[in-house]
């Protein structure tokens, strides 16, 4: 007996690890989405379709958002029958890591909450849905919509709040907010000699991020715009003149004593609530503490020198997978994009609304402020390449804070660093994609990245390739780093016609190509 | 052999069920079970997820064999801890494997098979095709008719297989328009607004109008006369774009086309040995690999003879028995063991800090200086070790101690009539004693420290960051949060086929390391045996 219910208990035991591992990673959801769902019968029945809610919305959000979406779910299940499920996820920086890895094993929510500067991973990775706001969009701020707006043209999120850093004087010290970049070194000594203050300015954070007005009054920038005004990662701004410029200014400002070589979070905002540095850049989320430090201050409308912040946007973005899609757009244009839900957005989140009306009345003294200065912001870049420059950025201007390299060496390193990594493993990478790839050993045709066909470089500088072909016409190209953004044609530019190969018989043909005119030659046996 | 035959033979009644019946429910249940776990694995494999498919097929097969295999019938006992073991132990592992020939990470996140769906759902609009905005209208048998508005304001109604241009209200039970040019009610349909149509998820797949020009809702604004953009060919593995021709065929996880366009969203394919080669070969990782290596064993091996030194030396000194207060003193210094590590660290970052910290602000007033512990790699590295012997010296006091009462009086009786003094005794007999016992104990903590990423990544990021080299690092990086921050954030977000590459790396490193070690204290445990 104690055999069989052995054997039995190890059964059940299996079978629960198959039931719920399958739980914990199988769409099931995806699978049955084909067959005419069963909600179809529920609505025939008006009886049941009162008790059984005809559809269920999930959303992800973050522990200030859901509160106020959880007060919708019971006005709209009343008016359409649709269950709302909010599950609280923490902080916003939370939700991504949760979305990566439940929307492709079919857990994910039908709606999530999400920051505009993930597209590039989430669009990439087929993890969100385009949105069509309609008529809707005229409500929003367009600067909100751009920054939701991916490189493919399509809207991504829906936005409800932005934020950007603001320029903090303490008033007890500085009566009016400086200008100019020179005025608050000049404000700083100033205090400084008088013994009232420490520094005059410290980075709040990473420099990168917490610099960047200092950063774009310079001229400096991250990425810059194509012809259609998309991000281009090619261009890379974090050597620029402007950007060089600027790290120069921090560094002098550190030299005189007027900054702190760190760039600490906490320190920097304790030696403003303190008072012990009258200026700081400092965005919505620090408020609250700032406010509780009893330091009087005010948030001035501009930056110095008109100097740009990024600006972020938090949005409502919709799961592609999600049986629900039409009802999610539907849900967020109908029922979310109203006065009143993003009214309590604003309040409750403490950030600048993204929509239009809600703006205008924003009464928030700081905030407002805030968005004044954030009149010219930048949108933090939505492409992927992004992920590529934050540590080889912040490093770079760290580099230069602490004196070990110039501002010229550190950026100019700094931009190397994120070239590099952009390209990824095959930076150097002399390739010759074409239609005889097949044939060569690769695994498709036109593959600039295909191991097979890499060119080796020899000793006089000259890249070369030999490849046995069948007779035949084939066409190729040059690309280099194992990617098409550097590619060379027959006449030796940029993006140019393709090299046409015809072989009457089976050969060896041995291809050369010159890094200097960027030409290839091939010679057949 | 032949002795045990009779053996096995006299034991087998007591092992084997008894009746057939007993015999039958077991073979059902198996079935039963089975017929589960095939179900589980269809599933797996329709939806792209081979690997653990293939872990489960493995495990339910060796179940079955233990069940059914009479030699393998002690294995039964210890079947649910096996399958547990191999789901949560081997798996993980074999699953490490695997991902560390692919390119999963973010742009490649979901299976082939997800990635065709997506892709074979895009719609796009023909150029003399129209799109309008639609009102739905419900029959009560469940059937649906739009009222279309197209870009001139011209309405249509559209049902499926039929478009009515110019429908007139008063004709086919069309009632009164209301302001925006919509029927108020249409005779046997109930009109629906955009939510309540939306709550219905076949909605957008219905196709309206005639077959040639069919009308799909796509959005809650529009529906347009759609045509599916790509077709997907599963013989050569290609997506082909039904507006303009273009053959899409797979590179490594994306459909890209032979001008460099690619669709979106790339999926997990495997890439060969690419992660590994990132690792050893790029230029661009190669550059400040050999430094932080060269930092790792150093900030293991220092961290290893500071701690077991200082801890030794406490355990040692409390182990005379005159020492006074000795159990509140041992009491108190246990104390930094005790207190999570995560927030050791963060006090410590807090006191070193130059501008606020207590020590920094204590030292600058004693002697005008203090030293920058974030800026300054020499001090950045001297600050990690102090942190991790504050948090490591209560532990080797604990097992010293504890070693330390486990060695016979009798030897050190022995030495002091051979006349050695308290030096000859404590590194004769004390510590070659000592090494035996804890050992192992060392090779853990240094394994351990050889990874101690909390430390390394809570206190200063593996700060301050090195110069000149091609990808960002930091001078007390180590291998663990240099590759972290290389495979989960200076790259392109998450990249856990790079991550995992990596992993098995490290375990390589780590695993020689550990094998050396083991063969250096067999040494001891020889020299324990001729004391």
């Amino acid at each position: 007996m104690k055999k069989i219910l052995y054997t039995t208990f190890a059964l059940a035991l299996v079978l629960v690890m198959g039931l719920t591992a399958c739980q914990g990673a199988t769409p099931t959801e995806v699978v049955e989405t084909q067959p005419p769902a069963t909600e179809a019968v529920v609505t025939e029945e008006p009886t049941e379709a009162v008790v059984e809610p005809v559809a269920t919305l999930r959303i992800w959000a973050d522990d200030t958002r859901t509160p106020i979406l959880q007060g919708l779910a019971e006005e709209f299940l009343n008016e359409y029958n649709v269950e709302l499920v909010v599950e609280d996820l923490g902080v916003v920086q939370d939700i991504r890591s949760q979305v990566i890895i439940a929307i492709p094993a079919g857990e994910g929510p039908d709606i999530y909450i999400g920051v505009h500067d993930w597209l590039g991973s989430l669009v990439d990775s087929g993890l969100a849905a385009p949105i069509d706001l309609g008529e809707k969009a005229a409500d929003f701020e367009s600067s909100a919509l751009e920054a939701f707006t991916y490189t493919d043209g399509n809207l991504y999120g829906m936005p409800y709040a932005t934020e950007n850093l603001g320029f903090f004087y303490n008033t007890d010290l500085v009566p009016e907010p400086p200008t100019t970049w020179a005025e608050v070194l000049e404000i700083g000594q100033q205090l400084q000699d008088e013994g009232l203050v420490q520094y005059a300015i410290a980075i709040g954070g990473d420099p990168g991020y917490n610099s960047f007005p200092i950063q774009t009054a310079f001229g400096g920038y991250v990425f810059g715009k194509d012809e259609n005004g998309a991000w281009n990662p090619d261009d890379i701004g974090l050597d620029s003149e402007g950007e060089i410029a600027a790290v120069q200014w921090m560094v002098d400002a550190v030299n005189a004593g007027l900054m702190p070589e760190t760039t600490d979070y906490e320190t920097a905002h304790a030696m403003f609530e303190s008072g012990d540095i009258p200026f700081l850049m400092a965005g919505p989320w620090a408020l609250d503490r700032i406010r509780a430090s009893g330091v009087n201050y005010a948030v001035a409308p501009f930056f110095p020198d008109e100097g740009a912040p990024f600006l972020g946007v938090q949005g409502f973005l919709i799961n592609p997978f999600s049986e629900n899609v039409l009802l999610a757009q539907a849900f967020l244009t109908e029922f979310i994009a109203t006065d009143s839900v993003m009214e309590e957005l604003y309040i409750t989140g403490n950030r600048p609304s993204a929509y239009s009306s809600v703006l205008a009345m924003t009464d928030d003294e700081d905030l407002k402020a805030m968005g004044q200065a954030g009149a010219n912001a930048i949108p933090m870049p939505n492409i992927p390449e992004m992920g590529s420059v934050w540590s080889a950025w912040n490093n770079g201007i760290t580099l230069a804070l602490t004196g070990d390299l110039t501002p010229e060496e550190s950026m100019v390193d700094a931009s190397t660093q994120i070239r590099d990594l952009i390209k990824g493993a095959l930076v150097g990478m002399v390739n010759l994609p074409g239609s005889y790839q097949s044939l060569a050993g690769c695994g498709a045709d036109w593959d600039p990245a295909c191991e097979a066909t890499g060119m080796t470089e020899g000793d006089d500088g000259m890249y070369t390739l030999t490849v046995d072909l069948p007779a035949g016409d084939y066409e190729f190209k040059v690309a280099l780093d194992g990617d098409w953004g550097v590619n060379y044609g027959s006449n030796g530019e940029q993006d140019g016609p393709n090299y046409t190969l015809s072989l009457a018989a089976d050969g060896t043909v041995t291809f050369v190509y010159d890094p200097e005119t960027h030409l290839v030659e091939f010679t057949v046996e | 052999m032949a002795s045990s035959t009779p053996l096995g033979n006299r034991k087998k009644p007591a092992f084997l069920p008894k009746t057939v019946s007993s015999q039958l429910i077991i073979i059902i249940l198996l079935l039963v079970g089975d017929a589960a776990v095939g179900w589980v694995i269809s599933q797996f494999v329709s939806l792209g997820y081979t690997p653990l498919a293939a872990a489960f097929f493995a495990i339910a097969l060796a179940v079955n064999i233990i069940l059914l295999v009479k030699k393998a019938y002690p294995l039964r006992w210890m079947v649910a801890g096996l399958v547990l073991m191999a789901l949560f132990t081997i798996y993980p592992i074999l699953f490490t494997v695997w991902v560390s020939f692919t390119n999963y990470g973010e742009g490649h996140l979901i299976t082939e098979e997800l990635a065709i769906q997506h892709i074979l759902e895009i719609k796009y609009l023909p150029e003399d095709s129209k799109a309008y905005s639609w009102t739905a209208f419900k029959s009560d048998s469940g059937d649906y008719a739009l009222w279309l508005i197209d870009a001139e304001g011209q309405p249509y109604l559209a049902t499926e297989g039929e478009l009515i241009a110019q429908p007139v209200p008063g004709q086919a039970g069309i009632g009164e328009l209301d302001a925006d040019g919509i029927p108020v009610t249409i005779e046997g349909y109930q009109r629906l607004n955009s939510i309540l149509a939306a709550t219905d998820p076949n909605l957008s797949n219905i196709l309206f109008g005639q077959e040639d020009k069919t009308i799909q809702v796509r959005s809650p604004q529009e529906a347009a006369e759609l045509v599916q953009k790509y077709v997907y060919d599963p013989e050569r593995d290609v997506m082909i774009d039904q507006e303009d021709g273009t053959v899409y065929s797979n590179l490594r996880g994306t459909f890209s086309s032979p001008t460099g366009e690619v669709l979106k969203p790339g999926f997990i394919a495997n890439i060969g040995l690419e992660n590994f080669k990132r690792f050893f070969v790029s230029p661009a990782l190669r550059g400040p690999l050999v430094r932080i290596i060269v930092w790792n064993f150093s900030f293991a091996g220092i961290s290893l003879v500071l701690n077991f030194a200082l801890g030794l030396l406490i355990a040692v000194l409390f182990n005379d028995p005159g020492f006074p207060l000795k159990k509140l003193i041992r009491s108190l210094l246990i104390v930094p063991y005790t207190v999570p590590a995560l927030l050791t660290i963060l006090v410590w970052r807090g006191m070193l800090n130059p501008e606020l910290g207590v020590i920094s602000r204590v030292l600058e007033n004693l002697i005008g200086w203090a030293p920058p512990w974030f800026t300054d790699q020499w001090w950045a590295k001297v600050a990690v070790i102090i942190i991790n012997l504050w948090l490591s010296y209560p532990y080797f006091m604990l097992i010293s101690s504890g070693a330390l009462q486990s060695i016979p009086d009798e030897y050190y009786d022995a030495a002091q009539v051979d006349g050695a003094n308290g030096w000859q005794k404590f590194w004769k007999i004390t510590f070659p004693l000592l090494l035996v016992a804890v050992g192992p104990l060392l090779i853990s903590s240094f394994v351990f420290n050889f990874n101690n990423f909390n430390l390394i990544y809570i206190f200063n990021g593996g700060g301050p960051p090195m110069a000149n080299t091609p990808t960002p690092a930091g001078h007390t990086d180590i291998l663990i949060s240099y590759v972290y921050n290389l495979a989960f954030s200076a790259s392109r977000g998450v990249d856990y086929g790079f991550a995992a590459a990596i992993t098995i790396v490290i375990f390589f490193i780590v695993g020689t390391i550990t094998l050396i070690q083991f063969n250096y204290t067999k040494m001891w445990e020889e020299v324990s045996e001729n004391v």
